[in-house]
């Protein structure tokens, strides 16, 4: 059993943008938005890359990562905690991310802008659902 | 010193990530439910949700290094990066600040074409109590839009 449950996998479709956090190794932390964190198996995911950035530049000289994650059925708010392993410019898991992406710049006006250059996979050291930072349901007023 | 326009981005509707980190370089994040530009235009205050709170000022009393990203839904966003300066409970004044922030940020989600269904739960679901306001100083602003220009410094 990998460290990821079923239960997260609508978290990864792309419907709600995700956070990611990283750190350079003269200690320089780095957030960014991310259009989707994308499940690869139980105990990895991907994230793309596009652009040359500080995200790609921090996981290459330091691995660890977290990112936030929304399921958007539930509405529960994920942390996890990740680490960089390596880069894939072909294969199954490149395709699908490629595919994906441009669905996405294509819904959001991003076409052309938005292009996979990887899919930088991740190691998951830990998925923690946060039960703290949302509101019931039942609360809200919809 | 922020720029007009930026402060005007800042104060939203905007959605908002602080990160920081560890004596061991690892990564923290949290959301930011609503932020305030200080008059000095070189501070800023990021309310932050009080459970998330205490890894965040554990970090910055070890090495004060913070950063906050801005974003758009238009996709326009902006990184700034900094040291810490103070945390402080919120006042009635920053409450109605959050209250703002959150129905802005509901207009602008719906504006953007987001689904009523989905926007609506996303945005009123978050709390936003009990909080604390972590001030820091910014030292560079960095353009973060995707496209060519990412990762350019700006100021």
């Amino acid at each position: 059993m990998g460290v990821l449950p079923d239960e997260i996998k609508p978290a990864m479709e792309g419907v709600i943008p995700a956070h990611v956090g990283t750190c350079s190794l003269d200690g320089i932390p780095n957030v960014t938005i991310l259009s989707q964190v994308y499940y690869v198996d139980a105990d990895h995911v991907a994230l793309s890359f596009q652009f040359f950035n500080k995200t790609i530049k921090n996981v290459r000289e330091n691995p660890r990562a977290v990112a936030w994650i929304i399921n958007p059925e539930t509405f529960d708010s994920w942390d996890l905690e990740l680490e960089y392993d390596h880069s894939e410019t072909s294969g199954p898991v490149f395709e699908v991310m490629d595919m994906r992406l441009e669905a996405i710049a294509s819904m959001t006006g991003m076409t052309g802008i938005f292009k996979l250059r990887a899919a930088d996979i991740y190691r998951v050291k830990s998925a923690v659902k946060n039960t703290d930072e949302r509101l019931p349901l039942a609360e809200i007023d919809t | 010193m922020i720029s007009e326009k930026l402060v005007e981005f800042i104060h939203g509707p905007v959605f908002m990530a602080l990160g920081t980190r560890d004596e061991k370089l690892r990564p923290t994040h949290t959301f930011i439910a609503g932020a305030l530009v200080n008059s000095d235009r070189e501070t800023i205050t990021c309310f932050v949700l009080q459970s998330r709170a205490e890894k965040i000022l554990g970090n910055l009393e070890n090495n004060g290094r913070i950063t906050m990203t801005v974003g758009h839904p238009s996709h326009e966003s902006y990184q700034l990066k900094g040291r810490y300066v103070s945390s402080r409970p919120l006042e009635a004044k920053d409450v109605a600040i959050q209250e703002i922030y959150r129905t802005k940020l509901l207009s602008v989600f719906l504006q953007y074409g987001f689904p009523e269904q989905l926007a609506k739960p996303l945005v009123l679901g978050f709390r936003y109590q009990p909080a604390v306001g972590i001030t820091f100083r910014v030292e560079e602003v960095f353009l973060q839009t995707p496209g060519p220009g990412a990762g350019e410094k700006i100021a």
